[in-house]
């Protein structure tokens, strides 16, 4: 039995605060390997298209409670980041830490896994890159609070 | 320290990512069926943003009646609690006329008053028909009686310090005071753990709030020195006040504070020490007078101590002790005293008995008793807990004990089935505490007898093997014989 010792950190915001616990990483990565099998055993398509499907399906997921929606799922904070994106609330908005570089680092895997195992055909490839472009700009320290064109800013 | 089995921590993180994406599909397949359907409200706006209620909505409402049980009797050993069925999936619960009487393991009863009591509940009968129920004032108007003039003073003595203030609320004590004593250019350092009373009071004083690592004074040391070199932020001019805010047991790990260390850190860096001692007076020190007899901390070290009267005396309110010319400030500037309603005067005088009972002034040692009763009913079901598997946190001494419970499904199953044995738990999960760490928090009480207590055992056994929460492995059987001999004592 392996255990892990769970140390309490100094983040209050209790959004985010639970990325900084042991064991999400894993969780990660195990929660994309099974929906891979599952979307192989449902579709019961090429192991390439179902990356490309995983790919996607995690670019459309993550985007959307990431850098889409603000705020928190709960009331107790008063609203102070009703502005602030999930990404920008992580770490207390500071940039470039552990948990930064692994969530930009897994799309960018994904991506190399899925057009891979397509063999780097065509509309996967156009699809998988567009993605992935989006993802890791996104995640660009310098677009900490942008909001491009006003998309998603507040009133 | 918590201790997380590696596939328990994996498999919570799943079960919370499952119950989100069900969440979401249910929210969504609302926000089509609601398009459909037609909106006779035009032109008024929401009364909550839609996203700020999703966790109560999609996964509070699912598990509500763990919390909020109605009881139809004092909170002692054993309390009444209602039974409520719902019609939707409990998304509303509705009172049935039926009761069932459970061991009351969930109230802050920590020393027995919270039923009759033979000292106090005839002394406060008497003051409830002399004065009234309210006194209808605030405390500058009308509402300062003989009553809390003498509590005020008995506080006081009992706490260690020159003087202190009373206040009708304990949440109120915190909230309203913190503002009064630093504003803006002002630095708060506060434990990460800390309640939301001094959150927020902290939010609204206006000062720069900085939080350091739960109970660890070598971070808090390390926060001080950067934050004193950097100054106030932007300007970089040197605070005007520095409060270090603590508590004495943290009401969800049940950890004592590590108060000898922090107070010498606050010295040698001149900040001043703000201890909230909301569970821990009363409840914990051979009188009972609170952590700092515990530690052996000089009280004069401790610059504001504050508590409250709800947990260890059966009442309601809060105080603040500190030097004379503190309380005088804060009588003049603090609005829980300026404008609020003063505390109840039947209310005071059940603090005030209740310390007599305690220090032993009523002419019986049944305030000694309560004491010892406590800290023997504490240790021993904490060390049998353990015994058995569970993973219990908490320093020895301490009434307050979480049973670690980490998956959210465990927490209605373990709060339900506790409650078909008749067992009252009290379960909390995010966002009270960390996403992980769920917890069902047991509170002992000094009414609780050795018998009452080895049911609880039972019961909490059986419910942790069908719950699966026994993350350690048992204590060999051989102590079997230890326990016997302790039970006939």
């Amino acid at each position: 039995m392996m255990y892990v010792r769970a140390v309490p950190t100094t983040d209050v915001n209790r959004n985010t605060e639970w990325f900084t616990y042991p064991g999400v990483w894993t969780t990660y990565i195990l929660i994309l390997f099974f929906g891979w099998l599952l979307v192989l055993s449902i579709f019961n398509c090429s192991p390439g298209m179902a990356w490309t499907i995983v790919h996607l399906a995690h670019f459309s997921v993550t985007y959307h409670f990431f850098h889409w929606k603000k705020g928190t799922p709960f009331g107790d904070d008063q609203g102070i980041y009703n502005r602030l994106t999930w990404w920008e609330q992580i770490d207390n908005g500071k940039q470039l830490t552990r948990n930064r570089k692994f969530l930009t680092l897994v799309p960018v895997v994904l991506y190399l896994i899925a057009s891979h195992t397509t063999d780097y055909q065509h509309p996967m490839l156009f699809l998988n890159t567009l993605a992935v472009f989006i993802m890791v700009v996104a995640k660009f320290p310098h677009m900490h609070k942008v909001r491009i064109f006003g998309i998603n800013a507040d009133q | 320290m918590i201790t997380i089995p590696y596939l328990t921590a994996v498999s919570t993180y799943f079960s919370y990512g499952l119950l989100f994406a069900f969440g979401q599909l249910r929210d969504y397949s609302r926000r089509i069926f609601d398009w459909w359907s037609t909106n006779n409200l035009q032109g008024y706006a929401p009364i909550c943003l839609a996203h700020e209620d999703f966790y109560i909505r999609r996964l509070y409402h699912r598990i509500q009646d763990c919390f909020g049980r109605p009881i139809s009797s004092a909170p002692d050993a054993w309390v009444d609690v209602v039974e409520r069925y719902s019609n939707d999936n409990n998304k509303t619960l509705k009172r049935t006329t039926k009761s069932r009487r459970c061991l009351n393991l969930g109230s802050y009863n920590y020393l027995g008053f919270g039923s009759f009591d033979e000292y106090c509940t005839p002394r406060v009968i008497e003051s409830l028909k002399k004065f009234s129920p309210s006194t209808c004032s605030s405390r500058v108007d009308a509402g300062t009686t003989t009553v809390h003039a003498e509590l005020e003073e008995c506080v006081a003595k009992y706490v260690g310090k020159p003087a202190a203030i009373v206040t009708g609320m304990g949440f109120a004590t915190n909230s309203a005071i913190i503002p009064v004593l630093i504003g803006k250019g002002g630095l708060i350092i506060s434990d990460s753990l800390n309640h939301t009373s001094i959150v927020n009071g902290a939010r609204g004083s206006g000062a720069t709030i900085r939080v350091f690592q739960h109970n660890t004074p070598a971070h808090l040391e390390r926060v001080l020195k950067e934050q004193i070199a950097e100054g106030q932020p932007r300007t970089h001019r040197p605070w005007k006040k520095i409060m270090v805010v603590v508590e004495g047991i943290y009401s969800m790990e049940g950890e004592i504070c590590q108060l000898p260390e922090i107070v010498a850190i606050c010295k040698k860096y001149k900040a001043y020490v703000y201890l909230d001692e909301a569970h821990s007076i009363g409840a914990i020190g051979k009188t009972g007078r609170g952590v700092c007899e515990l530690l052996g901390v000089d009280t004069a070290d401790v610059d504001i101590m504050m508590g409250t009267f709800t947990k260890s005396f059966g009442s309601c309110g809060g105080y603040i002790a500190g030097s004379k010319d503190l309380i005088q400030y804060l009588k003049y500037h603090c609005p829980a005293h300026l404008y609020a309603t003063s505390i109840s005067t039947p209310s005071a005088q059940q603090i005030i008995s209740a310390i007599k009972v305690i220090l032993g002034e009523d002419g019986s040692n049944r305030g000694a008793q309560k004491l010892a009763r406590i800290r023997e009913n504490s240790n021993f079901f904490r060390a049998e807990l353990q015994k058995m598997g569970f993973e219990v946190l908490g320093d020895n001494d301490s009434p307050v004990m979480p049973i670690m419970l980490y998956n959210p499904a465990k927490i209605p199953a373990f709060s339900r089935e506790c409650l078909r044995e008749n067992v009252a738990v009290v379960v909390v999960g995010f966002p009270a505490t960390p996403l992980l760490l769920a917890r069902a928090r047991i509170c002992i009480s000094a009414s609780h007898s050795r018998e009452d207590l080895i049911k609880a055992l039972q019961v909490i056994s059986k419910a942790g093997d069908l719950t699966g929460i026994k993350y350690f492995p048992a204590a060999p059987k051989k102590q079997e014989q230890e326990k016997n001999s302790i039970k006939l004592d």
